[in-house]
């Protein structure tokens, strides 16, 4: 090598982009390598990035980032089979002061945030996959990738979910399904002006649209559909082992979703332009791995820093923000010029202070709570037959809502099943 | 010897065809968005034919594109290969270039370069297939030129290329300097080692622009361009199926034939 790299960020996702751009901005010599064969090629995600951690990051983000639309209205639907009870979520906070959700194309906005990592300074190479780490006894001194060994003071592990670096470092076990969701979603082109009429947005504005019910028939998931600005994202997330155990699979689910009437209306006359999936490691802070070792740190999926509380699923937030907090360690370790794992276990200390480590705490309940199958089945369905009962007259007399709520559950569940469902919520959700 | 490739950037062949879309009104192709273009197949054996011969005989080579956005990836990928240099030739000016144009604005840059003995080109750019530039650099610049090689190599008076005809091939000698254009039959392009492309990454790849060459502005760019695009659309390609069945094997195959017929395929 030329000269020694003092950082090898392992894969350009949001983790890896973030916690390069600011360590090359400290002036540190980092090289990010990613194993696609453009920066983003292969990823994928729902989705919209939540929260201030880009705008913090990236002074002209609002300006420059080549994101889709904002989230200026948030609706969550209950499904059965046939019908779709909403709750649609609009509030101009979601723009002030500054836009709390941001609708992107990961293959777009991956390459652009790898790009301001480059104009910082980090030397990024796509096309370049980690086969291994680099050993001086317990240390981790470099990677290998193919045929080379590439050396550093230490290496960042961004590389995603069921990440082999991790694994390798010894600090992640092989992951089992029961850990995973599924994802898969296509992109579906219409016009811009046909998605404004169809979602009533205009300008930027945009939808994120999540779905809980019929749509995984019964497995622990649910649907979504995002806003592009020409274009929808429309996919499913489930449960893997539930998968593997009933033998569905999640393009079948992705096409009954899509036939659901709500759904069907609103992708209608769309091209079908892009098909991916990929994995989601959704056991929270329970599956996270030791979060760093020797000259080794390791940060967003690859750590399974995903928050999913059923009615949210978020990661690539946790993603940035713990590469930043990877990025702050590395820039302190340098200083002291000691890359022990004592050193870095400033990085935890960090996450547990930030909203990273204190949101996967609330919520370490939840990955249990959403395996409950009456959430994909027994809710939606009661949810939609009261309002059936409520907003369809059928001549005979009105009754009150809350007797149509008794009648729904009749035959259905009794509060004596309800009842526990409803505690553990209360402590997870 | 000192080798000039040029290489071309070109829509990646990988996308897939739902996302191929041309602009009927502008005639213009849109550019898939969050796909990058990569280099042309062939100019990337071009390259692979330069490093060959540049291992057995010693010598540089440089790699020269004209193209604007982006365009510095597919030098990035000729040096993370192994090239020495390359240069990215861009200029407002040259929007809109024809062939020649193009052919035109590369001589330049070859004769900035100067030291050269030989220019290398692939057989034909994978977007518009046209297979002109290569001829044009070499009547530009003066030079002997042998089209379609699939192997080359010094001799002592000349470069010795082997071209491919459609059933066997021909021997050239040819005096140097020369441009080549290079066929498929070259083999498959080396991919770049990871010191390669850390290599390359780390590069900044210088940009020419219409004053650095010396163009004269009138020649290039849209208003220059000698050929005319009247239309330009996607061929729309229309997939039918019939199942035809039958009581036993034989019934359906007598049915198909039928059928064959009617539709004169048979
Ligand atoms: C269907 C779906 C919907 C989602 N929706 C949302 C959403 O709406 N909002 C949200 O915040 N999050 C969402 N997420 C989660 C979010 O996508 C991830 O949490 C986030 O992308 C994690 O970022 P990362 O940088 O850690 O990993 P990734 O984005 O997975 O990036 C990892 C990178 O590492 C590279 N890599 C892997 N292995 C190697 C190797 N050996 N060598 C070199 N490079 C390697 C890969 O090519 C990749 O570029 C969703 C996920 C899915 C699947
Ligand atoms: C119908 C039509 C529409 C077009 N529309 C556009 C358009 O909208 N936008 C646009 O940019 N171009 C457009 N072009 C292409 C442009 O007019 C030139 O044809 C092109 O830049 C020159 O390359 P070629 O395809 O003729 O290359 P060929 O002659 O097929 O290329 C042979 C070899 O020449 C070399 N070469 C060719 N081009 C370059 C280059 N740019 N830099 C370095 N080496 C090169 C390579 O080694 C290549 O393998 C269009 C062409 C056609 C026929």
């Amino acid at each position: 090598m030329e000269q020694e790299f003092d950082a090898i960020v392992v894969g350009a996702g949001p983790a890896g982009s973030a916690c390069a751009y600011k360590l090359a901005n400290a002036g540190l010599q980092v090289l990010v390598i990613d194993r696609g064969k453009f920066v983003g090629a292969k990823n994928m995600w729902g989705g919209a990035f939540y929260g201030g951690d880009l705008l913090n990051l990236l002074p002209n983000f609002c300006e420059e980032a080549p994101f889709e639309r904002y989230v200026t209205r948030q609706k969550i639907s209950f499904l059965t089979e046939e019908d779709c009870l909403s709750v649609d979520f609009a509030s101009p906070k979601f723009k002030e002061p500054a836009p709390h959700g941001f609708v992107m194309l990961r293959s777009k906005f991956d390459r652009w945030f790898a790009d301001k990592a480059q104009e910082a300074g980090a030397v990024v190479a796509p096309g370049l996959g980690a086969d291994d780490l680099l050993w001086d006894g317990s240390r981790v001194v470099g990677v290998k990738a193919g045929s080379d060994e590439l050396p550093a003071s230490v290496v960042v592990a961004c590389d995603g979910a069921n990440s082999g670096m991790a694994q390798k470092a010894g600090l992640q076990k092989e992951l089992s399904s029961e850990d995973m969701k599924q994802g898969v979603k296509e992109v579906i082109e219409l016009s811009e002006e046909i998605i404004e009429q169809r979602f009533g947005l205009s300008g930027k504005e945009g939808i994120a649209w999540e779905f809980v019910g019929s749509c995984t028939q019964g497995l622990p998931g649910g649907g979504f559909i995002y806003t592009n600005k020409d274009s929808l994202s429309v996919g499913i997330v489930v449960q893997l082992d539930a998968l593997v155990k009933r033998k569905v699979q999640a393009n079948d689910l992705l096409e009954g979703f899509k036939s659901h009437p709500e759904v069907a209306r609103v992708i209608e006359g769309g091209k079908l332009v892009e098909y991916s999936a990929h994995l989601i490691p959704v056991s929270g802070i329970n599956m996270m791995p030791e979060l760093s070792r020797d000259g080794f740190l390791v940060a967003g999926d690859a750590a399974a820093l995903v928050l999913g509380t059923g009615l949210i699923l978020e990661g690539a937030n946790f993603a940035v923000a713990s590469g930043i907090a990877a990025a702050e360690t590395v820039i302190e370790a340098k200083e002291r010029g000691d890359f022990s794992n004592e050193s870095l276990s400033m990085y935890r200390r960090l996450l547990e202070d930030s909203y990273v480590l204190k949101d996967l705490r609330t919520f370490r309940k939840a990955p249990h709570f959403l395996e409950n199958p009456h959430i994909y089945n027994l809710y939606p369905e009661l949810a939609c037959d009261v309002a059936r009962r409520v907003f369809i007259g059928d001549g005979q007399p009105r009754k009150t809502t809350w007797d149509n709520v008794r009648d729904s559950l009749k035959g259905r569940a009794s509060l004596l099943q309800i009842l526990p469902d409803l505690w553990q919520g209360k402590g997870a959700i | 010897m000192n080798i000039i490739v040029c290489v071309k950037q070109v829509l990646d062949p990988d996308i897939p065809p739902a996302k191929f879309r041309v602009d009927s009104a502008s005639k213009k192709v849109v550019p898939p968005e969050g796909i990058p273009p990569v280099i042309n197949p062939y100019d990337a054996q071009a390259v692979e034919l330069a490093l060959r011969l540049k291992e057995k005989h010693g010598g540089k080579i440089s790699v020269l594109t004209v193209g604007s956005n982006g365009a510095d990836k597919v030098v990035k990928h000729a040096i993370s290969m192994g090239a020495d240099e390359g240069v990215v030739l861009s200029d407002e000016t040259f929007e809109g270039s024809d062939s020649f144009s193009v052919a035109y604005i590369l001589s330049k840059a070859i004769e900035k370069i100067g030291e050269y003995d030989l220019v290398l080109c692939g057989r034909q750019a994978a977007d518009w297939d046209e297979g002109l530039v290569g001829s044009v650099v070499a009547e530009n610049l003066g030079t002997s030129l042998v089209t379609l090689a699939e192997d080359a190599e010094a001799v002592d008076d000349g470069l010795k290329v082997k071209r491919v005809t459609l059933d066997g091939y021909q021997v050239f000698v040819v005096p140097l300097p020369a441009v080549v254009t290079v066929s498929n039959e070259v083999g498959q392009a080396r991919l770049p080692s990871g010191l390669g492309i850390i290599s390359a990454a780390r590069r900044q790849i210088p940009v020419w622009k219409a004053e650095d060459l010396g163009v004269d502005p009138s020649l290039v760019g849209s208003t220059a361009a000698r050929r005319k695009l009247f239309a330009l659309s996607v061929p729309a390609r229309e997939r039918k199926c019939e199942i035809i069945e039958g009581e036993t094997p034989a019934e359906a195959a007598t049915k198909l034939a039928v059928r064959l017929r009617e539709a004169g395929a048979i």
